[in-house]
């Protein structure tokens, strides 16, 4: 046990001991020449040159403590310093993640309306080599005139033929009649000269 | 040999685990090698993370085609489809939860390439036998075959909200199926349009991929986009080569094939950027988004090295067979 201690002591002086042999030595020193001072039998002069020199030693050792203490403070701010600035930067590191998503997110639609666009553009291509509607209705429009047109004249004509035949149909059937009648009446005269030759003979 | 096989190697197909910290990936050997993302990825990672945590052979052929549901892994080659658990695989155990094979007609065929459909849970298939067969995952049965095309199809997709299935053939046209009844909506002949057609490569089409409005394909004729409500093209990419995947994303179009580069393209038409590969050809592209932390391009061709991409800009490094 008296062991470790010794050790964990060693250790602790040797770590603390920043400014090598200095303030130790002197607080070291301060004691001897405290205790040599209240032991000695010397005049009071030299009394007091020696307290002097003690109090000398004392202030540089008080100087020496505010010092560290004040480097001690200036350690604790450097530390919250450092905890704002690393918490900073986690934040930063966070955001600038979200912005990296969003930004990809952003990549893939105009990626997909980039392809939406190339998909318009090869089939408005295509479409570009058909004729134009309006030309093709237009042209509709003229042939569907055209058509009617030529129909009608077609009626017209089909109209005419019809008379036509009718008149002539009406025109040979009254030939016909007449030639009819023409032989009926040539047969009755035949008949009455045949009949009256007979009784002309008979008589 | 080793070396020599290495040399050889070609990868054609690749799909990420439903956690994303796995890639999984097919190569022309019919082995399917699995690699750790995370290992791959992380800060202290060595030479040794780039190379596969796990591989073994799943098929006697070719593995064309790799898809990833929320569980399983599944497989195809040989002409037939299998299924893995992932969690069995990252536990580096490979036993196969089932194997199917679509009714062929005469020879077996290979599966070209396969494609979800997650409105009814169903899986499309495209192969050499000209047809698509559609397997209902839950019931386990193929239920639809949808015949039209008079060559292979190359390649399936869907069209999600119109639940329509699109197929691209050998035979140059792009078919646009009604999944639930199976009948051809649509048949495009993409060589027949003179912007796209390039004789001088074929008719052929490689690579198919749908947004629901528009559609990419590519492969003999140039790599041109479409929309799908009018039928017309609208944009030709001038890429030299044919095209064998490519995929919409975000505001551009990646695009993979002759060459060794990954094209990055505009919808417009312009090729804003060619970012060089390693393999001398690329087969496949694959884009991570099953994870935010392993959010990487993949791509792998004629080569035993699959480039992985963090930065759409350039290659960052390779895994390795």
């Amino acid at each position: 046990m008296g062991a470790v201690t010794d050790d964990e002591v060693i250790r602790k002086r040797l770590l603390i001991d920043g400014d090598g042999a200095g303030d130790d030595r002197r607080i070291n020193v301060l004691l001897k020449s405290f205790t040599k001072w209240c032991n000695s039998p010397g005049t009071p002069e030299e009394g007091f040159t020696q307290y002097q020199r003690m109090m000398g030693t004392l202030a540089q050792c008080e100087f020496s403590m505010g010092k560290t203490l004040m480097v001690y403070d200036m350690n604790l701010r450097e530390m919250e310093n450092y905890e704002k600035i690393y918490s900073n930067i986690e934040q930063n590191i966070t955001s600038a993640h979200e912005k990296i998503a969003e930004c990809k997110k952003e990549i893939q639609r105009a990626k997909r309306i980039r392809k939406n666009r190339q998909e318009y553009d090869a089939l408005a291509k295509v479409i570009q080599q058909h004729p134009d509607r309006h030309e093709t209705l237009k042209q509709l429009e003229a042939l569907d005139k055209e058509l009617q047109q030529l129909s009608h004249i077609k009626e017209n004509v089909d109209a005419k033929l019809e008379l036509r035949k009718k008149q002539f149909h009406v025109l040979l059937s009254t030939i016909q009649e007449l030639q009819q009648t023409l032989e009926n009446d040539e047969k009755s005269d035949n008949d009455d000269n045949n009949q009256e030759s007979p009784a002309e003979n008979g008589e | 040999s080793l070396t020599l096989s290495l040399l050889h190697m070609s990868v054609f197909s690749q799909s990420f685990s439903p956690c994303g910290r796995f890639l999984a990936a097919g190569n022309n050997y019919g082995e399917i090698a699995l690699f750790s993302l995370s290992a791959a990825l992380s800060p202290d990672a060595t030479a040794q993370s780039q190379k596969p945590v796990l591989t073994f052979t799943a098929h006697e052929g070719p593995v064309f085609s790799l898809l990833s549901t929320d569980c399983h892994l599944l497989s195809a080659g040989n002409g037939e489809i299998s299924a893995w658990s992932w969690t069995e695989l990252i536990k580096k155990n490979v036993k196969p939860l089932w194997t199917k094979r679509p009714n062929y007609n005469l020879e077996i065929p290979e599966i070209n390439s396969m494609v979800m459909n997650p409105r009814d849970n169903s899986l499309i298939v495209g192969g050499g036998d000209n047809n698509v067969h559609v397997l209902d995952l839950e019931r386990g049965v193929f239920k639809l075959v949808l015949q039209g095309h008079s060559d292979y199809v190359h390649c399936v997709s869907v069209r999600e909200r119109e639940a329509e299935i699109l197929s691209g053939g050998e035979d140059g046209a792009v078919r646009i199926w009604d999944s639930r009844t199976g009948q051809s909506v649509h048949c495009i002949e993409v060589y027949k349009y003179e912007s796209c057609a390039r004789p001088q490569y074929g008719k052929w089409i490689s690579c198919l991929t749908t947004d629901s409005d528009w559609m990419l394909c590519g492969g003999g004729p140039s790599m041109s986009l479409w929309h799908l409500r009018s039928l017309s093209p609208t944009s030709v990419f001038p890429l030299t080569g044919c095209q064998r995947q490519a995929a919409f994303h975000q505001d551009m179009i990646l695009a993979v094939g002759e060459g060794p580069f990954l094209s990055h393209c505009l919808l417009g038409g312009e090729v804003k950027a060619q970012i060089p590969c390693t393999p001398q050809s690329l087969n496949t592209l694959q884009l991570n988004t099953n994870s935010t932390e392993h959010r990487v391009l993949t791509a792998g061709g004629s080569s035993d090295h699959i480039d992985v991409f963090t930065n759409l800009s350039y290659r960052a490094f390779s895994l390795r067979f």
